[in-house]
């Protein structure tokens, strides 16, 4: 038995397993399907199936790329409006989810400690249950004969049902319920790691605690607000299933164009196309929220 | 003209009164700035932190809270700051009662065991923090942060940000962060502790003059007796919430009140032994190991049991067995440990008690003769010694 071990251990080098086996899937699973997306994205429509993008001549292999998918999304309006859309939705859930978020992170960070992974657990507890249901769960909620207005007209406070679903109000309220945990975690991480004798040294300097908490704990919680804003906004804009079931005809959202593109259109380069734009354009923020990333690191070293 | 006349007057006729010699020599009685009543700080209903403690501190002094871990010396220093509300007692500054100011509202500044400096600002920005707050004017501020900045000579790293600073820049940050306002009272949280033993001698020095430069009264907390010792003009020596003794460092350590304290401060051997003459001279104390002869008369009657303090560096060591018949005992090395600057020797006395005793290296050939196993005796003067009785 211990031979077997130690053949294992002379021969198969072990650093180069614990790097290389999950390179060796980020590749198959990641990088792979997002090439396959780009090259569908380049290539023609015929009837069924796509058309091959290599084709042999004399020989000789041609490469055909079709850019008609692009050149349509960038001269149609309403691809360019849905992106715009997309992300001032997104944008708008961040800022919610931050403006509600930061209270409840900040509330459980200063709870006592005993109280913290029980609160915690209350977080995390939705997301035990199915994503789809619990949009659904809102939709029974907020349709003209569903829960909350049937409560409301039988305690008298409206007469007629207030159109609540379809509307951008729905989808702002599923997609702040849907995210808000991910704003939570992040800050609540680095708000319980706030040093407290930062806000005894503050007030000891003569700073009221409202203002310590604007000077103070807000600066040293920016790590905290940008990683909940990235968890929050990037896959915001992308989103697919809380636009379809609770948004309406004026919440465009660049995931149900996708869809449309991809099933009811059965246009495949055009839905690549449209997907390959769209991670571009979360290329950008991404970016950024990385360099902040390695600034801080290098910073604390 | 009046004043240089009884001057004269003074010097020139020993024999006067010392009415007289007062009113030559103006003195100024030092000015009341913070005095604590009754101070008791109670956690989960039975804890008792800090224990009915009164003191005061007047105007310019330097004031020390000695003592070990859990002794309530931070606790007092965060009621004093406003962080912790005490269960009962008040506290008055300049006269007024601040014991409901919250921590913000008071002319108190401390400087933080941790240093506490914001890492998001810069060292400019982190010693005018509090002085934003005021509402002063903007070049002011500037004239005021310049002048800190000066005082603890970080004017170059002005631009910098704590973690780019050492332990030692930071520590003069944190000083001229707590200085900057200007503070009636400034409190001092361990401030050499984080430090190394070079830095922290040299920082000693430079701390008390910064302190007397700027003239602001100071409470510092440590448990490092020699910095209670260099920096303090008074020491409180803490234990279990109040204090055993509050005096000048010389007395504290010379003049202990107490067995706790005499053996907190420094190293000490205690005798136990009974009073046999209790003149109003000297006193004889009769101990297993030896007879002290005490050159002055004390408070106490014979018969009575009491504890005989000595300390180490005040034993002499030698071959020869002394002439008189006092105030020497005899014993075996059973240790030598060399400091550099002295050595300890322990010594196992006949009876079995240990003492040590503390020679200077004043040579450097490393031999006062002494090796393990040798029989030495050690013998000290008749002032040499504090009798305790308790």
């Amino acid at each position: 038995m211990t031979n077997i071990f130690n053949y294992l251990r002379n021969h198969i080098p072990g650093r180069q397993i614990v790097i290389g086996v999950p390179y060796l899937w980020f590749l198959l699973l990641a990088a792979i399907p997002l090439l396959i997306v780009l090259k569908i994205s380049l290539s023609e429509m015929e009837s069924t199936s796509v058309s091959s993008m290599i084709s042999w001549t004399q020989g000789w292999p041609t490469i055909k790329l079709n850019f008609a998918s692009y050149i349509f999304l960038s001269t149609d309006p309403l691809y360019f409006e849905t992106y715009l859309s997309s992300i001032k939705y997104a944008l708008v859930t961040t800022i919610i989810c931050l403006a509600i978020g930061y209270p409840f992170a900040y509330f459980m960070a200063r709870s006592p400690k005993h109280l913290q992974p029980m609160l915690l657990m209350l977080i995390m507890l939705p997301f035990w249950t199915s994503f789809l249901l619990r949009i659904y769960a809102w939709k029974t909620l907020m349709v003209n004969n569903g829960v909350i207005n049937n409560v409301l007209i039988s305690l008298g406070i409206i007469n007629d049902p207030i159109a609540m679903m379809n509307t951008p109000f729905s989808l702002l309220v599923g997609m702040v319920y849907s995210y808000l945990p991910f704003m939570i975690l992040p800050l609540y991480a680095n708000l319980s790691k706030l040093d407290v004798r930062y806000l005894e040294a503050a007030a000891d300097l003569g700073t009221s605690p409202f203002r310590t908490f604007w000077l103070v704990t807000i600066p040293l919680s920016k790590a905290g607000i940008i990683a909940g804003s990235m968890l929050v906004f990037i896959p915001a804009v992308g989103e697919y299933v809380i636009p379809e079931l609770l948004g309406g005809p004026d919440t465009l959202m660049i995931g149900r164009v996708l869809w449309d593109e991809f099933f009811s259109n059965n246009d495949w380069p055009m839905a690549s196309a449209v997907a390959v734009v769209m991670i571009l354009l979360i290329l950008l923020p991404m970016a950024i929220f990385n360099k902040y990333q390695s600034d801080q690191l290098e910073a604390k070293s | 003209m009046a004043i240089t006349a009884t001057a004269d007057a003074a010097s020139t006729s020993p024999a006067t009164t010392s009415s007289a010699n007062t009113s030559a020599v103006r003195k100024k009685t030092p000015q009341e700035l913070l005095r604590v009543e009754g101070i008791t700080k109670v956690y989960d209903g039975s804890v008792k932190a800090v224990d009915n403690i009164s003191l005061t501190v007047a105007t310019g002094e330097i004031f020390a809270l000695l003592g070990g871990s859990g002794c309530g010396k931070s606790t007092l220093l965060r009621m004093l700051a406003g962080f912790e509300k005490p269960t009962n007692g008040k506290i008055f500054l300049a006269g007024k009662d601040i014991t409901d100011i919250p921590a913000y509202k008071r002319p108190i500044n401390m400087m933080f065991q941790s240093y506490a400096l914001f890492p998001h600002l810069t060292v400019w920005e982190n010693i005018a923090f509090g002085l934003r707050r005021d509402d002063m004017a903007k070049p002011d501020i500037a004239e005021r942060v310049e002048s800190m900045l000066g005082l603890v000579q970080l004017t170059k790293f002005a631009q910098r940000k704590p973690h780019q600073l050492s332990g030692g820049q930071q520590q003069r940050v944190a000083l001229a962060r707590s200085l900057a306002k200007r503070p009636k009272l400034l409190l001092l949280d361990e401030p050499l502790g984080a430090l190394d033993k070079k830095l922290r001698e040299k920082t000693q020095l430079e701390l008390v003059n910064i302190i007397e430069e700027v003239g602001v009264t100071c409470v510092l907390v440590t448990h490092d007796q020699e910095e209670a010792m260099t920096m303090a003009s008074r020491i409180a020596v803490m234990s279990e919430g109040s204090f055993m003794q509050v005096g000048s460092p010389d007395e504290v350590y010379e003049m202990p009140n107490s067995r706790q304290v005499a053996d907190f401060i420094g190293n000490v051997n205690i005798f136990d032994g009974v009073i046999e003459e209790d003149e109003s001279d000297h006193v004889t104390i009769r101990c297993e190991e030896c007879l002290h002869y005490v050159g002055h008369g004390i408070s106490g009657n014979t018969g009575m049991s009491v504890g005989v303090a000595l300390r180490p560096e005040k034993i002499m060591l030698s071959k020869e067995q002394p002439t008189n018949g006092y105030n020497w005992c005899a014993g075996e090395v059973i240790e030598i440990v060399y400091f550099g600057a002295h050595t300890t020797y322990h010594l196992k006395l006949d009876s079995g008690k240990v003492i040590k005793a503390q020679e200077l290296n004043n040579t450097r050939d490393l031999s006062c003769g002494l090796t393990w196993g040798d029989r030495a005796y050690a013998h000290w003067n008749d002032m040499a010694m504090v009798v305790l009785t308790h």
